[in-house]
């Protein structure tokens, strides 16, 4: 297997996350807590996968299989569901076949890229996620200039634990992280604790300048964090929300590439003499799971799925790695 | 050729040189009798110095004494007179040819299975000049020339270490062209210099012309947009890359050297940047990392935003842009498309013109595009301007300028038909295949992507020399 470094493992999973976060419902400082909380339970529960360490067993792989496809099929769903707010052209005005264009697109872009193998697409996710990050931190920070602070203590219409739920349903990466941690160069715990520490300072940051912008018209907006990006206008003149675009588009790109690669290395895996169609399979995979479950609420669902994929990686090691063809 | 033994009957082996050659007239076959042995110097026409021949190999060798045999003459050669520093030893008329063809004087004697060559080449060269495509303030003005001896020399006058090491070596079934591999011994690791070599045996070339025929070989062989390998006409460039563990490649008949490995930030580094205070190499650095997104980007955006996102403009911006645009009869792309492919075949046409002709070229140019295009309503102003930026901005950068072209097209294509989200998508893709060239386990994207703290130093800004001094840096530091 390909090695990468801890740097490298963070960025590619920290994509996945910071664009569920851009798809993010309403949010409040509720919604904070529930992120922070599931991250360290998650945290917690990857760390137990990493002292176990290792390889996967056969079972556990074809679950890990099954999730990339869901999660995969769950970004393009996302992806489908801002076209109202982020526009691609012609998609909006094609139905499926503007759905269908806009995945094909993408799908070949994720073609080439996971033929590429990970240690080199993780090399170009830290210059996208370092990127990703500047961007936003300019939109963001941008957005102090417009920001109303008494809207951070907004009252709270979803419960705390309703609220962890629904950051447990923002790890679709976590398939991802129990499938390529084993090929983490050096201290594997460290390489955790960078991707939660980075995932909840990324998410902090987003939260609390989502919300003194968005806060008052929280009703109004599907998607706050687009919301505010497009609101956050650093020059009076000017607006830079074009920048937002292009950081969102970067991001679902590196995401649903993230998992295809899983999924193409867990079908190779699994079945050792298919492996030159394997990435294309996968993509038309999640295309096909992103149509069955499109239009579909999917919170309850992604946040069962990540519980189970948490509980499932340390069960499903198996005790000593052994080291497979990347 | 055929490695035939040189045949001891001086006639014959006269005779058969002349069937090999064809009897072409540039074979110079000289006989006369010294020591009382027949003997005949075999030289080519045009490739040895009259004067030295003469000085140096006639003139003493007709006063040689007598002599009992052939191997008299020849141990007497040797041993009592120096006609030349270069002198190796002729077995067969494969090595013959190749050596007077190099500008040797072969020595053939009746009797005599081999032969003496001596070094008198005298062939028409160009002098040293400054290097026309690496432009410098502040540095040496020397470039290197088209014989790979003096380029040679113009390496070693630079680094007098006995650690460099140049091996010459002849590639090219027909050319025999010299090729030299150079690098310090101390500097780089041999696993490289094995891999480097094997790569250069793989070579069956019929003939060496220029790097471009070299450099696939040493490269990887997946499909990669920018070169892992890089060229320069500079020796003070090249000294520098030796010193920093890389290895160089020097071809005969060609003013350019190869450099492996190649990293994609050496592509904004000038010599010049050492020259200068550390706080403008730095700004200068920026300014064309600036200028090279600038010539890749900038007329995509502008027609993605004019065409898809006119609301991120501001009102006057837009007024101006609505107000130039709608005399235009072509769409935005069209024109963009029309504007950068006249520039091309104007560029073309100013390389490939004899230089008098360039003079009008760029007067009809500047009439057609600059006055006529625009007053006609053909192009827009705004457009005009941006793509100029564009161009200007690529010419900041002469060593990316294949991939900054082809990319501007690339990159107008996916932002003309689907705005900004086909940038972000052609985006993604030039990414990953940036990050994916590497060759013998150097990524292109070092020190970024991998990222190596100590190599931004020298790529994020410029340090000063006493820092970089300390850091003793080697481009082995990069190796994955």
């Amino acid at each position: 297997m390909n090695r990468i470094s801890k740097f490298q493992f963070t960025a590619l999973l920290l994509i996945t996350d910071l664009f569920s976060l851009c798809c993010f419902g309403s949010v409040s400082l509720g919604t904070l807590w529930g992120i922070l909380a599931a991250a360290a339970v998650q945290y917690l529960a990857a760390m137990c996968f990493a002292v176990q360490g290792g390889a996967l067993k056969k079972w556990a792989q074809v679950f890990f299989l099954v999730y990339a496809v869901f999660s995969g099929g769950a970004l393009f769903v996302s992806l489908w569901r801002t076209r109202s707010v982020v526009y691609i052209p012609y998609e909006a005005s094609h139905g499926i076949w503007g759905s269908l264009m806009t995945a094909g697109l993408i799908a070949l872009v994720c073609l080439y890229a996971s033929s590429t193998g990970i240690r080199l697409v993780a090399r170009a996710a830290v210059i996208a996620a370092a990127m990703a990050l500047l961007s936003l931190s300019v939109d963001l920070v941008s957005a102090v200039f417009n920001a109303e602070w008494s809207n951070v203590s907004l009252p709270e219409k979803r419960g705390l634990l309703s609220e962890i739920m629904r950051g447990f349903g923002l790890s679709g990466s976590l398939g991802s992280m129990a499938v390529w941690l084993d090929s983490v160069k050096g201290d594997k715990s460290k390489a955790l604790t960078a991707y939660f520490g980075a995932k909840a300072a990324a998410a902090a940051a987003v939260m609390l300048t989502v919300l003194p912008v968005v806060g008052g018209i929280m009703e109004l907006t599907d998607f706050p964090v687009i919301t505010a990006a497009q609101l956050s206008q650093p020059f009076e003149a000017q607006r830079i929300d074009s920048l937002f675009m292009v950081v969102f588009s970067v991001l679902a790109i590196f995401s649903v590439t993230l998992q295809v690669m899983t999924g193409a290395y867990l079908l190779g895996e699994l079945i050792p003499r298919f492996q030159r169609w394997r990435s294309l399979t996968v993509i038309a995979l999640v295309i096909g799971a992103a149509f069955i479950i499109n239009g579909r609420e999917l919170l309850t669902a992604r946040a069962c799925a990540a519980a189970a994929a948490l509980l499932i990686a340390p069960v499903g090691a198996k005790k000593s790695a052994a080291k497979g063809s990347g | 050729m055929e490695k035939k033994r040189l045949l001891s009957s001086l006639d014959r082996s006269i005779d058969e040189i002349r069937r090999i050659s064809g009897g072409s007239s540039d074979v110079l076959i000289n006989r006369f009798v010294t020591g009382g042995i027949h003997c005949a110097l075999l030289c080519c026409e045009g490739m040895v110095s009259a004067s030295v021949i003469t000085e140096l190999i006639f003139e003493p060798i007709t006063d040689i004494p007598q002599q009992k045999d052939s191997h008299g003459l020849f141990h007497y050669i040797n041993e009592e007179l120096l006609l030349s520093t270069d002198r190796p030893e002729v077995g067969d008329y494969d090595t013959l040819f190749q050596l007077m063809n190099s500008g040797f004087a072969v020595l053939l004697a009746e009797g005599m299975t081999t032969g003496l060559a001596f070094g008198v080449q005298g062939y028409n060269t160009r002098g040293v000049q400054e290097p026309l495509g690496e432009g410098n303030i502040m540095g040496a003005h020397e470039g290197f020339t088209e014989t790979v001896r003096t380029n040679m020399s113009q390496i070693r006058r630079r680094i007098k270490s006995p650690e460099l090491v140049m091996e010459l070596s002849k590639r090219g079934d027909k050319s025999y062209t010299d090729i030299c591999l150079c690098y310090m011994k101390d500097r780089v690791p041999k696993a490289l210099m094995e891999r480097i070599r094997r790569s250069l045996d793989r070579v069956e070339l019929e003939a060496v012309l220029t790097t471009g025929y070299l450099r696939p070989f040493v490269e990887n062989g997946s499909f990669e947009l920018f070169d892992s390998t890089g060229t320069t006409e500079r020796p003070d460039v090249l000294c520098s890359k030796l010193i920093e563990g890389r290895v160089a490649l020097l071809v005969d008949g060609v003013p350019y050297a190869i450099v492996i490995p190649r990293l994609f930030c050496e592509s904004f580094q000038t010599l010049d940047d050492y020259a200068y205070k550390p706080y403008y190499a730095t700004f200068i650095r920026w300014l064309k990392y600036g200028a090279f997104l600038i010539a890749v980007l900038l007329p995509s955006f502008y027609v993605a935003i004019v065409m898809y996102h006119p609301e991120l403009l501001n009102s006057t911006l837009f007024m101006l842009l609505v107000d130039s645009e709608k005399k235009a009869p072509l769409s935005i792309v069209t024109e963009a498309f029309f504007v950068l492919i006249m520039y091309e075949v104007i560029r073309e046409a100013g390389v490939r013109l004899p230089k008098p002709v360039g003079g009008a070229v760029s007067i009809i140019s500047g009439l057609i595009i600059g006055d006529a295009a625009v007053n006609s309503g053909l192009v827009s102003t705004p457009l005009l301007t941006m793509t100029a930026l564009s161009v200007l901005g690529g010419l900041v950068v002469p060593e990316l300028n294949p991939q900054v072209t082809v990319l501007r097209f690339v990159f107008l294509a996916a932002g003309g038909a689907l705005g900004l989200f086909g940038i972000s998508l052609l985006a993604c893709g030039v990414l990953v295949n940036i990050c994916a060239t590497e060759d013998y386990g150097f990524p292109y994207m070092a020190p970024l992507s991998p990222f190596k703290r100590s190599g931004m130093g020298d790529t994020a800004v410029r340090s000063g020399i006493k820092k970089l001094q300390s850091r003793g840096f080697t481009v082995e530091e990069y190796h994955e």
